[in-house]
């Protein structure tokens, strides 16, 4: 080529492989992996012990309580083996003289038995052997556990200090929802999550409550064997931890679970094709679970007792009256559960409402009772006083046998009669104590309200709210039961929880599988009945019942304000406060209004307010005096705060705070929050009152939502009225099972005479069994089966139903009594900042009326 | 969960198993591999060559381009054929190629392997009667092959998550530099038979294990 002479020349070597001068190369520099944080394989675990570290106040407090935990197991074990076979009761009792040399006195050495003789009792006891094996299995069971948390919980307290720059000592007085805001802004550096460039709060509470919402939604749908109709109990609930776990071991993470990992479902149940082959498959698993039950049922039952009697003794014998205190009870905390509701916040939502539940139960004391513990208690009484009385005067009265144990004995019988004596000044106004209730659980079947006072709505009630003695022999109980359950009644239902588990699960990107009523689509899910008429596509099968879905959106928006929901959602929600709003606002400028012109959809929020308004103004003492740190460059809030009523005041205030702490951010006034603006923060002196902000919002959240829990039921009430829908507290249970369990109405004839006016969403209400049996094997060709059978159980109930409904649907209603005289519970509850304690006495009823300025 | 995974599925003839298989695991190699680094004082690096080279199917009407490693053929070649011994003349199976990084843990734990991203193929043969469908089949895979190669260009150009940037001490913890003239990411082949993608015994084991452990 050389010898043309032209300008063009073949370019030299510039295309060899060979590297020429190195200091022509380009030079990269490496960015390394700073952190160890990006890319966490299994982000749910991840997430669930970012969340449980921070549940249990950092590193420090969890590890101790975990030694703790160990070494009461050994204690435990050890002590009871002990009381049984080293311990001569004879010297204890005095029915054997012990010769002492020096003194005359027994002392408790004396009353053990020596070594050898000790170890010849044990050994000889197989009982005793087959106990401590036990106990020593489980105990390395939980060591081996122990050591591995700890490890792992290491890494995690790493993560808090390195990557989200959290001291252990400040992460107890942080909420959630800020070490929320921080992993979301670290995502964006560290890539924790490689599907997405950045997390939203909805995955973070997906990964951690993937299963739990599955079971909240299975309850939803009654789908789970938990409710049962006994000979002589009647309608019951049983739900206790041991079958908790055996559903969650067969459903998600036992051997052979529908679920391959954490956060896959099995390719196979997401397909139609097969569906009977492996509801046979599940059915047989779960007779294998439940055999394995049976056999394993002695040692769980002798564990059981000696946990119960370990762990209550000494507070029964502290305050008897423990064991008549009440609790929310397993299916209570599943059934009143919000979608993507995290357990901090279902425990601070139910333990506000405590005090009104347990008074409202308290308001059932039957007369009966009530006479009879009085004189009983009188009787105790004297005798006691005689015997005290004596025993002041004389001590050796105490010295006479059984007189010792007779004054505990009649101790315990007088505490156990007053708790049956209702308090002298309780005033009996059930509606309004389920009001409050309302406010603070936000789920209520429907025909409830105008039926407080009914001792059937308390039955139901206490199904919810049970005593803790009850819990107590439940779970005692449990071992036994819990075989019967999943033999007899789970596996009938196999195929309905295949149905179920592919036809709501979706497949989230960056998530995994979750349970699509967890999506919180109001379009998917929603119920024509619970305000999304006209937005909702849902057949009947996926419509989550009880406005579940609506409620969650509502509550998950409101405690996490940062996060943006799709667009129809958006319009919903927005659509949603500007109603409450709008209506909080015209209500308070009107006075109380006594009287309640029902149709009209204005006076609903004036209905909230004339009941228990306490909602707003428990806080309002705290609103006014925050406002001043709080919101002092925000005159335009404060004027608003104190021209509005305490209801509107505390949702603007909620806005105005919010935006003042916008603002906040940018200007450099540092407070935290639950904002993305959490990263300005300097930890300093600042720090406190940063938390304090979030607190507060967390508070004016938790009110908010009371608020509008209130009127989406209201709402619901006002629609539904006349209306016709279904009702789910006593949907039967689908399978053709329920044939030999008698129908609620046909069980129940004194009920039925007395018209006792069912809700009008008794499932009676489908106009006619063809239409209703069309409807819904047409909106899902998918679930026939378990479809067919729930239609043809809506049909069974529309005979005795229908005719009462006519009263179902004029529910006499009594006009709601204004309640005020807040201001001095405002101003107890301003102490309190913790969301999670019980709260004050909000739930009070004054019968007079005391106007808030 | 936290990988990204990719399935192609392919329907072919029990003797072309072999080459589709080489063509797609290649093509994502290909675009998964560097040349080697070569680190420098003061924490920079030079990135070395790769070359290319086509290769031309015996079977299938189809070229691919490949990295011209011997050494990087040899082995997945082998790796291919243990599959294409295991797979019955007209079975299904899946051969999938996962890509992961290490990460060092601290004593009692060896470090974990964590991927972050998985193709699986999805094989499934057929038998064909005459040499007519034969040579349809031929030209037939190969389009199909070409669609997947395109397939697999369009995904790997998406702006998405790589293992950042390794500094000396770690490279190893995201390459496999055991090769001299190529530099892939930490890649993993693994195969299953038979259509039933259930889990194993072991890992079943293994995941109750870990399980009872966790919580």
């Amino acid at each position: 080529m050389a010898h043309f002479e032209t300008e063009y020349q073949r370019l030299e070597a510039s295309y060899s492989d060979s590297p020429p001068g190195e200091e022509n190369l380009l030079m990269h520099v490496p960015e390394g992996s700073k952190s160890q944080w990006h890319h966490i394989e299994n982000l749910d675990l991840f997430f669930q012990r970012v969340y449980n570290l921070h549940q249990k106040n950092g590193f420090t407090c969890m590890l101790l309580g975990e030694i703790f935990e160990l070494v009461q197991l050994l204690f435990v074990v050890g002590f009871t083996v002990f009381l049984a076979n080293c311990v001569d009761y004879d010297v204890l009792f005095a029915n054997k003289f012990v010769n002492h040399t020096d003194s005359s006195k027994v002392t408790l050495p004396d009353a053990i038995l020596p070594m050898d003789v000790c170890n010849a009792h044990i050994r000889d006891n197989a009982f005793v052997i087959f106990v401590l094996i036990i106990s020593g299995v489980f105990w390395l069971h939980r060591l081996v556990k122990f050591l591995y948390n700890v490890c792992c919980y290491w890494e995690i307290r790493s993560f808090y200090i390195n990557a989200l720059k959290m001291s252990m000592s400040e992460l107890p007085y942080a909420t959630w929802q800020e070490v929320q805001a921080r992993i979301i802004e670290i995502q964006k550096e560290h890539q924790i999550c490689i599907h997405k460039k950045e997390l939203t709060e909805l995955d973070i509470y997906h990964r951690i409550l993937r299963f739990k919402n599955y079971m909240v939604a299975m309850v939803n749908k009654s789908l789970l064997p938990v409710r049962f109709r006994l000979p002589v109990l009647g309608d019951s609930v049983f739900y206790t931890r041991g079958l908790k776990y055996n559903f969650e071991l067969i459903f998600f993470w036992g051997p052979g679970s529908l679920f391959e990992n954490e956060w896959s479902l099995k390719q196979e149940y997401k397909r139609g094709g097969n569906r009977l082959e492996l509801a046979d498959r599940l059915a047989s698993r779960i007779l294998w679970i439940g055999i394995a039950n049976l056999l394993l049922c002695p040692v769980i039952l002798v564990w059981q007792i000696l946990y119960a009697f370990f762990s209550y003794t000494e507070i029964i014998k502290r305050e008897p009256g423990s064991l008549g205190a009440r609790c929310w009870s397993l299916y209570g905390r599943c059934y009143l559960r919000h979608f993507n509701e995290l357990d901090h916040e279902l425990m601070s939502r139910l333990s506000k409402g405590y005090k009104a539940a347990s008074k409202y139960m308290n308001c059932f004391l039957s007369p009966l009772l009530t006479v009879v513990a009085k004189n009983v208690a009188f009787f105790a009484g004297s005798l006691l006083a005689v015997l005290i009385a004596l025993t002041i005067y004389d001590e050796d009265v105490l010295a006479v046998e059984h007189v010792l144990s007779s004054v505990t004995l009649l101790g315990v019988c007088i505490t156990v009669c007053r708790s049956f004596i209702p308090d002298k000044h309780m005033v009996f106004c059930p509606e309004q104590l389920l009001r409050v209730i309302l406010a603070h659980i936000h789920y209520m079947p429907d025909h409830w309200q105008g039926n407080a006072h009914r001792y059937e709505t308390r039955d139901q009630f206490s199904q919810l709210f049970q005593y803790k003695a009850v819990f107590i022999l439940e779970e005692l109980l449990s071992p036994v039961v819990t075989p019967i359950i999943l033999i007899f009644c789970l596996r009938r239902k196999s195929l309905e929880i295949i149905d179920f588990f592919r036809n709501f699960t979706v497949e989230v990107i960056g998530v995994g599988d979750t349970c699509s009523f967890a999506q919180m689509d109001i379009r998917q899910h929603g119920h024509p009945a619970w305000m999304s008429e006209g937005k909702t596509e849902a057949s009947i099968y996926q419509q989550a019942e009880d406005g579940k879905t609506e409620l969650s959106l509502m509550h998950f928006a409101i405690t996490n304000p940062h996060w943006q929901p799709p667009r129809e959602t958006t319009h919903f929600i927005s659509q949603l406060k500007e109603r409450v709003n709008r209506e909080a606002a015209g209500a308070s400028s009107e006075t109380h209004p006594l009287s309640l012109s029902e149709s009209e959809p204005r006076s609903l929020v004036a209905n909230i307010l004339a009941g228990p308004s306490t909602l707003g103004s428990v806080h309002f003492a705290c609103d006014s005096s925050l406002a001043n740190n709080a919101v002092t460059g925000m005159p335009g809030g404060a004027t608003a705060l104190r021209s509005l009523s305490p209801i509107s005041s505390s949702l603007h205030l909620r806005g105005s705070l919010s935006a003042a702490h916008r603002v906040s951010g940018f200007t450099g006034r540092a407070m935290t929050g639950s904002g993305t603006d959490a990263r300005t923060v300097s930890s300093g002196s600042s720090a406190w009152e940063g938390q304090l902000t979030s607190l507060v919002l967390s508070e004016y959240a938790s009110t908010e939502m009371s608020i509008h829990a209130l009127y989406i039921h209201e709402l619901h009430k006002q629609q539904s009225r006349g209306d016709l829908s279904r009702h789910t507290w006593h949907r039967q249970e689908s399978d053709e099972s329920s044939d030999s369990i008698p129908d609620e109405v046909r069980s129940e004839p004194n009920t039925r005479s007395r018209n006792f006016p069912r809700s009008q969403t008794f499932p009676a209400t489908l106009p006619s069994p063809g239409a209703s049996s069309a409807s819904a094997t047409g909106g899902t060709n998918m679930g026939q089966d378990g479809e067919k059978a729930q239609s043809s159980s809506q049909r069974r109930h529309s005979g005795p139903a229908a005719d009462h409904f006519g009263t179902a649907g004029k529910v006499v209603r009594t006009a709601h009594v204004p309640m005020g005289g807040w201001a001095e519970d405002g101003k107890e509850s301003s102490r309190h900042h913790e969301p999670v304690q019980e709260e004050t006495s909000e739930d009070e009823l004054p019968p007079h009326i005391h106007k808030v300025t | 969960m936290n990988c990204r995974s990719e399935v192609l599925e392919v329907t072919v003839e029990a003797r072309q198993v072999e080459e589709a298989m080489l063509a797609l695991l290649h093509t994502i190699l290909l675009h998964r591999s560097t040349g080697k680094f070569h680190y420098k004082k003061e924490g920079t690096y030079s990135i070395g060559t790769v070359g290319t080279q086509d290769i031309d199917c015996d079977f299938i009407d189809f070229t691919f381009v490949r990295v011209s490693s011997e050494e990087l053929d040899r082995v997945i070649r082998k790796a291919v054929s243990e599959f294409k011994d295991a797979l019955s003349s007209d079975g299904m199976g899946q051969i999938s190629l996962e890509f992961y990084q290490k990460k060092k843990s601290r004593w009692p734990f060896s470090d974990e392997c964590i991927p972050w991203e998985v193709w699986s193929i999805k094989v499934s043969v057929v038998n064909l009667a005459n040499e007519q469908e034969r040579q349809i089949c031929r030209e037939k895979v190969g389009e199909k092959l070409g669609e997947k190669v395109i397939n697999v260009v369009e995904v790997i150009n998406r702006h998405e998550y790589l293992p950042k940037m390794p500094t000396q001490s770690e490279v190893d913890n995201v390459f496999d530099t055991s090769l001299k003239d190529v530099q892939p990411y930490l890649y993993k082949i693994t195969y299953q038979i038979t259509d039933s993608l259930g889990t194993s015994v072991s890992t079943t084991m293994r995941r109750l294990i870990k399980d009872t452990l966790a919580l």
